[in-house]
């Protein structure tokens, strides 16, 4: 049977050819890249042989680019370095601000934040121009993507990127619309703690119940996951999207101005203020006491002492409230820490000393913290993306995530109606049936929201879109069918329907906090030099891929199951679609080819339906239970 | 080889995990087969699918998932069980024993009132011990209605079984509520600490 032969650049056509997938952790304070070379995962280093991306970016007055949208920048540790002297144009911690807005946005931030016309995403005021959270991101992004381009030689056929397990919807599309400007095709978002998991469960093969406890730069997750079998399954998770070791140089922080009596620090002082902070609390990891300087204006220089005691009284109440997250963690779970097997530690503020011993105390156990805490999450993801992208892969692995928060409906009064409840595991689709309000009444308002508070006004708004054509009724007498679905990758839609009249809408939820498909198409065409051309080239591979894709899955059911599953002239049909359509992929219409391939999708759904069911049949052969009353 | 050239009907959640119609759920057996049927229909099999196989598949995977959660909860379990037997549980009949109204008035002030107690966690765990004991009690209910329900389909009593599950249902409704509201108030009461 003919092949469909069509070659993307850097990338062979030739089946099972290993493909380039990378897993990457892109945290608040520093990123990683990993991959799969051999069977082995590793982090892959830059030219310098450093592993560690410092997250910051230097954005530089535009002097050499006539595009407004292209930006001169400095990432990594020249711009880390350079945050002292420039620190209005040094982003640093921007994870901290994807997905919010600006009244999200901590007041303590020394960065000017300003809201553009058009556009719900605040921009951040730098010498370049104003910038987005998500632009910023997509610079640690690029830069990381040739590091491993240039390290693998080839380009990279998928990624997974990792999200605190807390991130809300909005925080999740900002890390993907991140990815997309950086020119990178996005796998899955896979969760922190779970990408630990992984790489700490595939790489002592212990089954049971572990508990990852995640405490980074920015946030804080816990997460509880079972193995059993090459099975990851995530019983519960919970934490907090802005608590992490930031946290503890602000403690320190605010402890020095107030003892500095420093009233109104500007900029570069604030600056010089954290990182002594930061210093004194990475001395403390490993001392009982350090020394602190600050050089003040006018030579006015103010030192002092911090002991590990002071500094664990400050600690105290922010490591608590980990605790109160692992507690919830446990009851979703429904398990006890008698259930548990290991705590792992995971992230850079797990070194402080305070915090396991706390954490130790809570589940009575020693945690472990002999895995790199850096390197764990970069390499549980790399692993992920070598099963997604297909690379055949040893060992048998599937990964159960959840949802983590609620998602539901504003009713009447301003309350929240849950309709996926957090911690479900994920694919879920879920309905809930409502109903009109007054008589008459044609349309409905249907708001989404995330969070598990019971008012409206303390959770998280998502969408809001509206039903209409209700046929006239008596209040209460429409049964409007809401149905929410969450896909693999943790997305989520919703759809209405009144079921009397047929009456149906539905939509893509698009976080209210997100970038605009419209603004995002501004800044990738913007990328481009030759932008309407390379969209359409863009556009026409993308779907020659899938057409690719499409035949090559279709070939491969056939030979598997045509003869089991199929008559002589359903298969004789299926047949004659894919050998058109492989002529049309040949072509250069993309428009072509997207109908070619629904007209393939047609002809073989009913083969698809059956093979997943004897899928399902196969798999449970031996199961079943003798009699089925 | 019982059953194995019997194609398993995808018509219920207890047939698509190989699992007998019955309210006592083989836990072991219900997990294993759930991790079976994942293992073959989920969506990161079909990363490199088309993409009608990845809609069915996400489908299906969702269809497992409810399945899942379904069987695993009783109270979940005695619902879907009901609806197996044609009864929807409507919003509006909630007539409830008055004695056990009473008692979850009860309860419910109690909780209400939890500060003005000396130590309110040692109180509210007294109430969730309560609460968690009521619920056994209702699960071991449903258990032996269950059983005479499913194991005699002809019997003439049915209808009137099918009646007193409902409203133990109900019960467990009220007591399940109640318990997510004890583990609330544990955790503001935690925060707060």
């Amino acid at each position: 049977m003919a092949l469909l032969q069509i070659s993307e650049p850097g990338q062979s056509s030739a089946p099972h050819q290993h493909k380039l997938a990378v897993g990457i952790d892109l945290g608040t304070t520093n990123s990683l890249i990993a991959t799969v070379r051999s069977g082995l995962a590793e982090t892959i280093a830059d030219e310098n042989g450093q592993h560690l991306l410092p997250s910051v970016v230097q954005f530089l007055p535009d002097t050499l680019s006539d595009n407004e949208n292209t930006y001169q920048t400095e990432v990594g540790h020249q711009a880390k370095t350079n945050a002292v002297n420039d620190p209005l144009n040094t982003i640093i911690s921007v994870k901290r601000y994807m997905g919010r807005g600006l009244d999200d946005i901590a007041e303590h931030s020394v960065y000017r934040f300003i809201e553009e016309e058009g556009s719900v995403v605040p921009r951040i005021h730098t010498a370049a121009g104003n910038v987005s959270a998500v632009e910023v991101s997509a610079e640690i992004l690029k830069k990381l993507k040739i590091q491993a381009c240039n390290a693998l030689g080839g380009e990279l056929t998928g990624v997974v990127i990792t999200v605190p397990a807390y991130f809300d919807d909005a925080q999740r599309q900002a890390t993907k619309d991140a990815a997309k400007l950086a020119g990178l095709n996005v796998l899955r978002l896979i969760n922190e703690p779970t990408a630990a998991a992984v790489a700490y469960g595939l790489d002592t093969g212990n089954e049971g119940i572990h508990v990852i406890y995640d405490l980074g730069g920015g946030t804080f997750d816990i997460s509880i996951l079972k193995l059993s079998k090459g099975i990851f399954e995530v019983l519960s998770t919970a934490g907090n999207t802005s608590l992490g070791g930031d946290d503890f140089d602000q403690v320190i922080a605010h402890w020095m101005m107030s003892e500095a009596q420093i009233t109104d620090p500007d900029a570069a002082l604030q600056r010089q203020v954290l990182d002594c902070a930061r210093q004194a609390k990475e001395n403390l990891s490993s001392q009982d006491c350090t020394s602190i300087h600050i050089e003040l204006p006018a030579d006015k220089n103010w030192h002092s002492e911090l002991s590990l005691q002071q500094f664990e009284k400050m600690l105290n109440a922010l490591v608590r409230k980990t605790l109160v997250s692992c507690r919830r963690a446990l009851r979703d779970a429904d398990i006890e820490t008698s259930d548990i097997q290991d705590v792992v530690m995971v992230g850079g503020s797990t070194r402080v000393p305070l915090v396991r011993q706390m954490v130790g105390e809570f589940f009575s156990l020693e945690p472990l913290v002999n895995i790199d805490p850096d390197k764990v999450v970069a390499i549980g993801a790399a692993r992920q993306a070598d099963v997604l992208v297909g690379n055949k892969t040893d060992e048998d692995m599937l990964l159960l995530d959840i949802t983590p928060l609620s998602l539901g409906l504003e009713t009447m009064g301003g309350l929240t109606e849950k309709v996926i409840h957090r911690n479900t595991t994920i694919p879920v689709a879920r309905a809930q049936e409502f109903t009109t309000f007054k008589d008459g009444q044609t349309a409905m308002a249907i708001h989404v929201v995330q969070g598990e508070r019971e008012l409206i006004s303390d959770c998280r708004s998502l969408a809001r879109f509206e039903l209409r054509g209700i046929p006239p009724m008596v209040a209460g007498a429409a049964r409007i069918r809401v149905t929410f679905q969450i896909d693999a990758d943790g997305l989520l839609s919703v759809s209405a329907r009144e079921e009397t009249s047929g009456v149906e809408s539905s939509i893509q939820v698009k976080p209210s906090f997100g970038l605009s498909d419209n603004e995002i198409e501004t800044m990738l065409k913007d990328s481009f030099s030759h932008a309407q051309d390379d969209i359409d080239a863009r556009k026409l591979r993308e779907e020659q891929v899938e057409a690719k894709r499409v035949v090559e899955a279709l070939n491969s059911a056939l030979a598997e199951d045509a003869q089991k599953l199929l008559s002589t002239d359903e298969a004789a049909e299926i047949r004659q679609c894919i050998d058109e359509l492989i002529q049309v992929a040949q072509g250069a219409d993309q428009r072509a080819i997207k109908l070619k391939i629904e007209q393939v999708d047609k002809a073989s759904a009913e083969f698809a339906q059956r093979r997943m069911d004897a899928s399902i049949n196969t798999a449970l052969a031996g199961h079943s239970v003798d009699d089925i009353s | 080889m019982p059953n194995n050239q019997k194609q398993i009907p995808t018509d219920n959640y207890f047939s698509l995990l190989a699992l007998p119609v019955s309210f006592n759920i083989d836990r072991k057996a219900l997990n294993n087969n759930y991790h079976e049927v994942q293992k073959s229909i989920h969506p990161d099999n079909y990363a490199n699918g088309s993409a009608l196989e990845r809609r069915l598949s996400v489908q299906k995977a969702a269809q497992v998932n409810d399945a899942l959660e379904t069987l695993k909860d009783p109270l979940k379990r005695s619902i879907y069980l009901l609806l197996l037997h044609g009864i929807e549980l409507n919003e509006k009949d909630n007539k409830m024993d008055p004695m056990f109204l009473m008692e979850q008035m009860e309860l419910r002030e109690k909780l209400s009132q939890l500060e003005s107690f000396d130590d309110p966690l040692v109180v509210l765990d007294e109430i969730i011990d309560d609460v968690n004991s009521r619920i056994k009690e209702l699960v071991t209910e449903l258990e032996n209605l269950f059983q005479k329900i499913l194991s005699d389909k002809s019997n003439s009593e049915v209808e009137k079984l099918l009646e007193q599950v409902k409203s133990q249902v109900l019960k467990m409704q009220f007591l399940n509520r109640l318990q997510e509201e004890c583990l609330n108030r544990e955790e503001d009461l935690a925060n707060q600490y």
